[in-house]
This record gives C-alpha cells, sequence and structure tokens, in this order.
C-alpha cells in the first residue's frame, strides 16, 4: 500500500479509538466507533487473496451489526432519559442491548466466533492491532458505563468466555487460532470483574495487552503461525525460545511471572464480594488455557520437535529486529513484585 | 387521519426501508430511495422542520441520489434484479413487509400510538421570538450551531467521509 495512505489510515484507527475514549455525548462515541470499523479494514486487507479478503468481511459484519445495536440502546436510552451524555444508562433495556453490542465489540461469548476465525485469516501484524488495540475502545464504554450493567447477564458471559476461551484453544496448532482463543479468556476475565472494581479490569486490560504483544512480537520475529514452525526457533535464535516460555507461562497466569497479578487480584476481589464459587470455576477453567499454553512450551523450549534432519541446520536471512521487544519481555514477566503499588490507584 | 399521519408516513418509510434492503439491483434499490426520502421529508415536517426536510429534498435526493443514479446506470446489467424476479429477493421483501404488519397490528391493537409518538412527547422544535429580528425556530439554530459550537463534529464527520474514500479506494484497488 502506498506508504502515506497507510499512514494516514493507520493514523485514523488511531483517531477513532481517541474519540470514543474522549467523547462524553453518546453520538461522537457511535462515530469514534465507525471510524475506527471503517478505517482497520484495509488493514485487515494489507495482503491482497481471499482470506483475508473473507476474514475483513467477517469482521466487518460483526461489528457493523453490533454498531447498530449500539445505536440502538443509544436512541432507547435517549427516550427514557433525553439526554446524550454518557453517565449511567438508565433504562434497563437499552443497558442490556448496550451490553450485548460491546460483548460483540470484544468477542465475548456467546458472540466470540468470530474471533478465531478473522485473526487466522490476516497477517500477524494485522493480528496484532485487532487483538490488542481494537479491544481498548469498547472496554473503555463498558468501564464508563458499569454502574448499570445488568450483573446477571456480564457475569454468564464472562464465565462462558473463560470456558470457552480454554477449551477451544484446546484442539489448535495455528498459533493465530491460540492467540485469540486467549484473547477471548482473558475478556471473559476483564468483564468479570468489572462491576466490582472496574480498576481491575483496567489492570488486567493493561497487562494482557502487554503480554499478547510480547507473543505477537516473537512470532513475528521468527515469521512462524504454526506450532510446528514455532518449534524450530531453538535452531534459528535460541534465546527466543527462552523468552516464549517465559512469556507463555506468564500468560496461563503463573506466579511469580506479572500474569499472576491481575488473576490474583480479580480473585481477591471476587472472594471480598462474597462469590466464592465463581472465583474458583474461573481459576480451574483458567487451567484449560494454561494446558495449551505449556504444550505449545513443550513443543518449543522443553523438547526438541520431531523434524527432518535438514530441518536442524536451517539457515535464514537476516533477523527483523524488533526494538520494542526486551523491554515488553521484562515488562510481561518481572512485574509481580509491583503489586503493592496498585493501592496507589484507591 | 391527521391525527395519525406521522404513523402511517413512518410505516411508508420502514416500508420502503424493506424494499431496498431485500436487495433488488441498485437502481430499484435508489427508486425506493427517494420514496423514503420524501416520506422522511414529510415526517420532520410534521413536527416543524421545514428547512431539514426540504435539505432532504434538495442535497440527498437532488445531489447526492442523483450521482449514485448515474454512476449505477453506468455500471447496470442488462436484466437488473426486480423484487419479483428472484425468490430470495421476494422472500426477504414478503418477510420483512410480515413484521411490519405485525409491529402495525401490534400498535394499533393495543392503543399503544404512544409507542410512536414517544418522540413528539419532548416536544416539536421550539421557536423562539427575540423580539428585534423576528421569529427565529430551533432546528435552524441547530444546523448553525453544527458550524460554531459544534465545528469539532464538522471536523470528525468531514475526516470520517474522507477516510470513507480513501479506504474504498485502498480496498477496490487490490493488488
Amino acid at each position: 500500500m502506498n506508504p502515506l495512505i497507510f499512514t494516514t489510515i493507520l493514523m485514523t484507527v488511531l483517531l477513532g479509538t481517541m474519540i470514543v475514549m474522549m467523547s462524553s455525548h453518546w453520538l461522537m462515541i457511535w462515530i469514534g466507533f465507525e471510524m475506527n470499523l471503517l478505517a482497520i479494514i484495509p488493514i485487515l486487507m494489507k495482503k491482497y487473496n481471499p482470506r483475508t479478503m473473507e476474514a475483513s468481511t467477517k469482521y466487518f459484519l460483526t461489528q457493523a451489526t453490533a454498531s447498530m445495536l449500539l445505536m440502538m440502546a443509544i436512541i432507547i436510552n435517549l427516550m427514557h432519559s433525553g439526554q446524550w451524555t454518557i453517565t449511567k444508562v438508565f433504562n434497563p433495556t437499552a443497558s442490556i442491548i448496550m451490553t450485548s453490542a460491546l460483548a460483540m465489540k470484544l468477542g465475548l461469548t456467546p458472540f466470540h466466533f468470530w474471533v478465531p476465525e478473522v485473526t487466522q485469516g490476516i497477517s500477524l501484524t494485522s493480528g496484532l492491532i485487532l487483538l490488542t488495540w481494537q479491544k481498548l475502545a469498547p472496554m473503555s464504554i463498558l468501564y464508563q458505563i458499569s454502574p448499570s450493567i445488568n450483573l446477571n447477564i456480564l457475569l454468564t458471559m464472562a464465565v462462558l468466555s473463560i470456558l470457552v476461551g480454554g477449551w477451544g484453544g484446546l484442539n489448535q496448532t495455528q498459533l493465530r487460532k491460540i492467540m485469540a482463543y486467549s484473547s477471548i479468556a482473558h475478556m471473559g476475565w476483564m468483564t468479570a470483574v468489572l462491576v466490582y472494581n472496574p480498576t481491575l479490569t483496567m489492570l488486567n486490560m493493561l497487562i494482557y495487552i502487554m503480554m499478547t504483544l510480547t507473543m505477537f512480537m516473537l512470532f513475528i520475529h521468527s515469521s512462524s503461525t504454526t506450532t510446528l514452525s514455532l518449534s524450530h526457533t531453538w535452531n534459528k535464535t535460541p534465546l527466543t525460545t527462552t523468552l516464549i516460555l517465559i512469556t507463555l507461562l506468564s500468560m496461563g497466569g503463573l506466579p511469580p511471572l506479572s500474569g499472576f497479578m491481575p488473576k490474583w487480584m480479580i480473585i481477591q476481589e471476587l472472594t471480598k464480594n462474597n462469590s466464592i464459587i465463581l472465583p474458583t470455576l474461573m481459576a480451574i477453567m483458567a487451567l484449560l488455557n494454561l494446558y495449551f499454553y505449556m504444550r505449545l512450551t513443550y513443543s518449543t523450549s522443553l523438547t526438541m520437535f520431531p523434524s527432518t534432519n535438514n530441518m536442524k541446520m536451517k539457515w535464514q536471512f537476516e533477523t527483523k529486529r524488533i526494538t520494542l521487544l526486551p523491554p515488553l519481555i521484562v515488562m510481561s514477566s518481572l512485574l509481580l513484585p509491583l503489586t503493592p503499588m496498585l493501592s496507589i490507584l484507591d | 387521519m391527521m391525527t395519525y399521519i406521522v404513523f402511517i408516513l413512518s410505516v411508508i418509510f420502514v416500508v420502503s426501508f424493506v424494499g431496498f434492503s431485500s436487495k433488488p439491483s441498485p437502481i430499484y434499490g435508489g427508486l425506493v430511495l427517494i420514496v423514503s426520502g420524501g416520506v422522511g421529508c414529510g415526517i420532520i415536517m410534521n413536527f416543524g422542520g421545514s428547512f431539514l426536510g426540504l435539505m432532504v429534498f434538495l442535497i440527498y435526493l437532488g445531489g447526492m441520489l442523483v450521482v449514485f443514479g448515474y454512476t449505477t446506470a453506468m455500471a447496470t446489467e442488462q436484466y437488473p434484479e426486480v423484487w419479483v424476479s428472484n425468490t430470495t429477493v421476494m422472500g426477504v421483501f414478503l418477510l420483512g413487509l410480515l413484521m411490519e404488519v405485525m409491529l402495525v397490528l401490534y400498535v394499533l391493537k393495543s392503543e399503544e400510538v404512544g409507542v410512536v409518538f414517544k418522540f413528539s412527547g419532548m416536544g416539536d422544535w421550539a421557536i423562539y421570538d427575540t423580539g428585534d429580528s423576528g421569529v427565529f425556530s430551533e432546528e435552524i439554530m441547530g444546523v448553525a450551531a453544527l458550524y460554531s459550537y459544534g465545528a469539532w463534529v464538522v471536523i470528525v464527520t468531514g475526516w470520517s467521509l474522507f477516510v470513507g474514500v480513501l479506504v474504498i479506494l485502498e480496498v477496490t484497488r487490490g493488488d
């Protein structure tokens, strides 16, 4: 793509999300969502083949439907409260419709079906933008309307998302689909604590974005999109093999790595609010996630995956230099001791 | 009938929307879009917004739809699809009509025509009387406010339209 046009369209994606996060008028928020959607379509279609076109179409259809539902919720809210400012959504019908619309945008169950298919059809860099930046705008709106969200619907969607994210990722060997299911599960964790303590949602979002950025950059660095090609990294760059191990375990939520921090805080917050069965179930279902991360580490870092003999003497072109990668790796694995600093958020 | 004129016009509005969203050939879609534009103008005029209604006719129908009609006429096929030519199109159209009929029956039966008129509970556009320079209507003031207090909206919508063109060109350009 022409670099000038690519830059313009990428800046428009950023501008769309900024407008959603900054606006106080519901119509401007809707405009921001539409601008974001419109501008990300050519980014998803950067490589021009039928798979990317199909993935972009699926993404456009689901997100446009979600925007329409959002507009209907906005108008029902207008009808019952007579004002356009973004505060609590006073009408329960409007609140339910808005929660469903934002869940469709985020990829929560039962609206999760587009996430693996769209992530699989596009390139790794586009998948990175899709799974990290595109989650910011809907989550900011959920944060702002969190006092009025119907608890039953949100918690049902959250728990089902954790289950689907863990269960659906079990049979995958394609890395992009694994990351998509991991995104579904993490969104479930984030929305489970939204009604109790929205700050933890933001904390989880922050750490999730760091870890997903790290994983995607490691994949881009070794140009691997399947488990098989990831298992050859010991031959190409042995250091990234260890880093993949550490980052994947962090994503699985193991102490003493940073991925444990959001899960710990969320479980603590849920138990403070007298719900014990729910966090137990959530923690158990997070084990499914951990299982397929462990399977990736097993084939990548812990064993030499079976391959033909000429794979053991690979040569490659000069590796891409990703400047942001080392700080990201450090942040996504070593942040746990900073947990007491969260007390400044009160 | 005059008390229910907004309701009747809105029913025709929805029926013509069903007409073009059941996807006949674009030229027929443009035809019902003209009908829906005219009827929408009528609805707005019933709330006192004569300026905005006439803007629909001038800018929307007389500007944008004319350009759309010309480009569609350049790209049309020899036997364009009508609503009755294709089973799918006719099926969707009849389904939409059926749903609209059921909704109309529900609204009329339950005497809840208030469900349509709830918006008018917020009042028509207010009319100000400043005394020295005559009578202002709120809707024209709203359009003027778009360009003064609402400059950010103009910037955002203008940029969205511009990027929309860029995106469409980029998507259809291919390799």
